[in-house]
Formats: C-alpha cells, structure tokens, sequence
C-alpha cells in the first residue's frame, strides 16, 4: 500500500463567469521515503495540490488517502487534528510567528499533540540540532537571516514526525548559496530521517535533488514524460 | 488555552501602544462604572435599610429643609404615648447648605442617651465621657473628619456654629458617617433663643410587629389640629422624598454605568478586530499546523477577554481606591449619600469585564475561525 495516494482529483476555481481547472482528473502515488519534486509552469496549479495533500484545502472531486485515512472526507476539526499529527509545512515565505523564539516556533506544532513537556523537550532540542540552529534557540525571527528562518521553518515542519512533509517553493526566496543548504538539508531529511517529501519547485536543478520528477501540465501529472494514469487504485 | 496565554500575551506586547490604550480607556470607563455604582448604592442603602422601614421621621408639614421645619419639643413626649411606639427622639437638625453639595455640613443634636441608644456608633478616637463633659462638644463621622482633616481636640466652626471635637466615629450605616453629632440643647440655643424648645423633627421607633402607616397616620391625626401640624413618614420614604431630585438625577447616571460598559465594548471590541485582521495570515499558518478552528477562535477570544479584563480589573482597583480615600458623599437637605466602595461594586465591574471581554472577541473569533486557510495565506 501507498503512503499517499491520490485518486481523480478535480480543482477549480470560479472568477466571476469564468471557471478555471487546474487540476482535472489527477492520479499520484507517493511511497514512504520519497522525495517527489513537483514543477510545471506558473499557474499550473502546483501548489493548489500540494494544499490538498496537505489538506488545507478541498477537492471538488475525488479522493486523497493518506495511510488508512481518506482526507477528502474529514470535517475541518478533524482535518486540524490529522494536519497536526501528519503534515509537515515548509512555506516559501518561511511564516514564523513574528512574537515567538526559533525555540518556541519549533515548538508549536507539539503543543496540539499529547506529550510530556521533558519529550516535547527533547523532539525540539533533536529538530534544531537536524537545521544547525541550537545556538540560535532563543534569537526571534527578526533577528535572524532568510536562510536561517527558512531552517527554522523546516525544524519546524519535522518536529511532529509528519507522516509527509510539503514544501512549496522553499528556496524561492533564497539566494544561491542559501538555495544549495535548504535544498542539501532537505535531501538530509529525507535520507537520515527517512521522511516523505514533496516539494514544488520552479528550479530544475533543485527538482534533481528529488528522488522522483513530476510535472505539472494541462491538468495532469506527468512523470519521466508519461501521464500518470491510474493505477489499480483504491476507489472510495 | 493556557498552553497558549503566553502567545497572547506576547502578541498584545507587541502591539503594546495599542494594547495599553485600550486597556487604559478600559480602565477609565470601569473606574468611572464603579464610581456610578457606589453613587447609587449609597441611594439605596438610605431606603432600603432595615432600619428604613422599622423607624419614622415626624417633620413639619409641607416643610423640607430642616431649618423650616420647626415642631415643638414635647411633641415626643405625646408620641412615645401612641401605641407601637417603643421611642421618640427630638431631633435638631442643621446644615450649612440646603441644596445638593458633595461638601454639605449636617448636624444633628439629639439627648446623648438616645444617641447612645439608637445610633450604633463606634468610637475611633474620643470618649463618650468627653462628649458628655462639654456643652459644646461633638462627635465627628468619619467621612468628614477625613475630608475636614478633623482630629479629637479641634474646633471646628461652620458659619455661626463652633463645636469641639469630642470624638470621631465609624457606623454601620455608612451615611451616617458623614453626620457631626451635638448635644441638642447645644444646637437649639446655638441658632438663637427662638429656637429654644422647638426642634427639626422627631425620630420614633416601632415595637415589633407595629404596623408603620398605622402609627404615622395616628400620629399626623394627633397633631392634625395642635399649633403645628406634621408629616410622618418612614425613614426611607423621608429620605428619599428629601433626595428625590437627586435620585432623580443618580437614577439617570445609571445609564453611565451602562454607556461605561458599552465604551469598554466597543473599544475593545475595536482593538481585537484589528487585531485579528493584522494576522489573517498568521491565523491561517497556526491553522496549517494543525490548529482547529474552534482553538483560533478561542485565541482571539483569550486576547480579547485579557484586554478588557486587565481594564476593567485596574479600573475597578482604582475606582475601589479613590472611593475607599476620597470618603465622598453628597448631601441635600440633611440628608446625605455616602459613596463607599463595596465587594458587589467590585465584582459587577470584574463581571462587566469578563462578559464585554468574551462578548467583544465573538465576531472577530468568528471571522478569524472561518477565514480559509490558503485564501488567507495568500494574503499579505
Ligand atoms: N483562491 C483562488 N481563486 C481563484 N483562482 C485561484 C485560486 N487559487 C488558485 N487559483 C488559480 O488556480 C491556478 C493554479 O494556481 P496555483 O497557485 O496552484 O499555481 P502554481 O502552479 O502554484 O503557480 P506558481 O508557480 O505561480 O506558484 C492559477 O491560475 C490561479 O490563478
Ligand atoms: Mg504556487
């Protein structure tokens, strides 16, 4: 069984008269300890489907399972519930907590997840070890440089051990030499600490990084050239 | 939620010019809430008091300040005849000013047995012994030995009268603290000798179970064809005809108290709308994360409720404070309204808070759960 699947998944939008789909009909499987790179042209609807598997945002048709859960069918509360305890989100503007400390943004995320304080402790302590940020534990977001919030930002997508981490764009606000770290200490995390990753990227370079190459185009996944097309799936 | 204060608490700091104001205007406008309601407990304290109801006050007829109402002495004795009467005491009243003042001088000579009797009056300083010794001796409420700076020992003359301080007291009647006691020989003669004889009104006190319209009627009839006719009322219906002008007014100050806590509201309310829209984004990544919306919701409402709690709180303590220092009171015609603070003052301002807390963070928390997370996202 997939880690992820995604099953005949439709998107689209409404702007006044005109209706716009970019995503019509999209099949993808993910397995445990991939690395997928998603690109496509802008507009193509990158980021609307890694929302989805992230499960901040709803299909209008078809399905999403990640491990036994079919996502597409949570209410918001619990949708909350299982982004906590499964999604890690690595956002391309880093979206720290401008009030809280590196150490308290890592932390965050385990406070909606029942743990004791020594455990929620020491996840944190091992996360900022996994981004070399120890020494910057108590430095705020302002107080800090793009790089460095953007590790900040991934300790603080891997400190739950999500089931799958999201990164949309991640270096797209990076310079060179920033860009080859975050993209170095994702492939770190995916290798050492074997987690799943998909990251949208507009960098062909950094999509090399990835163990796999999807594209987006008119809609479709296309990978090594070929559509996706379904696969002997689950069905709802 | 408590988890989480320390984040509200760290984002009403970062805002904190904002944050103060409001929690400023807040405090203000429940300083403000505290003083209205002392006012108006002060009014009902006067009529609602047990005694209000269980004595009555025998006055001139048609008369209303106590310089123009003049009955004749021995009056009390005709009236502690009546039946149900368990006492009836001459009382001479005098005020330095008959119309509403917030600084009004009210005496009241009466016989220092009956004084003792009736009045459960505490010595803070003095003796009886030394009220007793002296003709013009005097025991001084508290109230307004505070606000004279009066101590035992000090003469202390308002327009013709002068008294020595005897003694200075506290009363379970908290009005009853901004009175000065004298002897009642002392206050007749004191306004010249046509006074001598005649006094302001005669205070009568029932035997349980006496009926109190019964025993004024009988007493008004007694007296309806004698040299001076009377009106006789309870206590509490006598006070508060007295002040009815000013519970006119303290009634319609009532709508402050309400207007004070439409103000924190607003204000309030104001502040977490902004708020709220500052972090539309900020919500939507705490969401991302994997907040519910029902905790979002509970954040705003957190920070809301904080805000106007540490308000109304520093309102309410410092409303306490000035009304505990201040010892104010009004006073009209002899009567006088004394301004306390009080635990059910404290706790109506602690609950207006907490309520205009929760109710000001209900659409803002409303809007900020709702919010689509990657609408907001992509907001800037
Ligand atoms: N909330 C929305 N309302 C209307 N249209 C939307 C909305 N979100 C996305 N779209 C449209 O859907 C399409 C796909 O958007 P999406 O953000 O997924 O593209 P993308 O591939 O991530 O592009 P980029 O590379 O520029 O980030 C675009 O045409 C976009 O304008
Ligand atoms: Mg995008």
């Amino acid at each position: 069984m997939s880690l992820v699947e995604v099953v005949d998944v439709s998107k689209e939008f409404k702007s006044g008269e005109e209706t716009i789909r970019p995503l019509d009909g999209v099949h993808l499987t993910i397995e445990e300890g991939d690395f997928v790179s998603l690109m496509g042209a802008s507009g193509s609807g990158k980021s609307t489907l890694l929302n989805l598997v992230a499960g901040i945002d709803e299909v209008n048709s078809g399905h999403i399972f990640v491990g036994d859960t079919d996502i597409t069918e949570l209410n918001r509360g619990k949708l909350a519930d299982w982004r906590a305890a499964n999604i890690g989100y690595v956002f391309q503007t880093h979206n720290l907590i401008p009030v809280l400390t590196a150490y308290e943004n890592v932390e965050l995320p385990l406070l909606l997840l029942p743990m004791t304080a020594s455990e929620r402790a020491k996840r944190v302590e091992i996360a900022m070890a996994a981004v070399d940020l120890t020494n910057r534990a108590g430095h705020y977001p302002r107080q800090m440089s793009g790089g460095q919030e953007q590790r900040v930002g991934i300790a603080r997508a891997i400190v739950a051990n999500p089931t799958v981490v999201v990164a949309d764009e991640p270096t797209g606000s990076l310079d060179d030499d920033t860009t080859e770290q975050i993209l170095s200490l994702l492939q770190r995390v995916n290798r050492e600490l074997g987690m799943t990753l998909l990251m949208v990227t507009h960098d062909a370079d950094a999509a090399q990084r990835a163990t796999r190459q999807l594209r987006l185009e008119r809609g479709q996944l296309v990978e090594n050239g070929k559509p996706i097309l379904p696969r002997a799936l689950r069905t709802a | 939620m408590l988890t989480f204060l320390p984040y509200t608490f760290k984002s009403l700091w970062r805002h904190r010019t904002r944050s103060l104001l409001t929690i400023s205007g807040a405090g203000v406008a429940l300083l403000v809430f505290c003083f209205v309601g002392s006012v108006q407990h002060g009014l009902f304290a006067l009529t609602e008091n047990q005694e209000a109801g269980r004595s009555l006050i025998v006055f001139q007829e048609n008369r209303f300040c106590p310089q123009s109402s003049k009955l004749p002495q021995d009056y009390a004795s005709t009236i502690a005849k009546q039946s149900g009467v368990a006492d009836a005491m001459p009382i001479m009243v005098f005020t330095n000013n008959c119309r509403a003042s917030l600084d009004a001088i009210v005496f009241q000579g009466m016989a220092t047995d009956l004084l003792m009797k009736w009045r459960k009056l505490a010595l803070q300083s003095g003796s009886w012994d030394g009220f007793a010794r002296q003709d013009d001796a005097a025991l001084v409420g508290k109230a307004v030995a505070a606000r004279r700076k009066l101590k035992v020992g000090d003469k202390f003359t308002i327009g013709d009268i002068t008294v020595a301080v005897a003694g200075i007291f506290a009363a379970d009647n908290a009005a009853d603290e901004g009175l000065i006691y004298t002897h009642l020989d002392f206050l007749q003669r004191a306004r010249g000798l046509s006074d001598v004889g005649m006094v302001t009104q005669i205070e009568v006190h029932l035997n349980d179970g006496a009926n109190a319209d019964a025993v004024a009627k009988a007493i008004d009839e007694e007296f309806h064809a004698g040299p001076v006719a009377t009106t006789t009322r309870t206590k509490g219906m006598f006070q508060a005809d007295t002040l009815s002008d000013l519970a006119e007014l303290i009634g319609f100050i009532h709508y402050l108290g309400f207007a004070c806590v439409g103000l924190v509201l607003s204000l309030v309310a104001t502040t977490t709308v902004m708020s709220v829209q500052d972090r539309i984004k900020e919500h939507a990544v705490l969401q991302t994360l994997g907040f519910r919306p029902r905790r979002i919701f509970g954040l705003v409402i957190t920070e809301s409720v904080v805000l106007s709690v540490l308000g109304g709180g520093l309102g309410v303590i410092g409303g306490m404070l000035f009304l505990a220092w201040s010892d104010m009171s009004v006073a009209a015609e002899g009567v006088t309204i004394a301004f306390r603070p009080s635990w059910d003052i404290a706790m109506q301002g602690a609950i207006a808070s907490l309520g205009v807390g929760f109710l000001a963070g209900l659409a803002p928390g409303w809007q900020a759960a709702q919010a689509k997370i990657v609408t907001a996202l992509r907001h800037a």
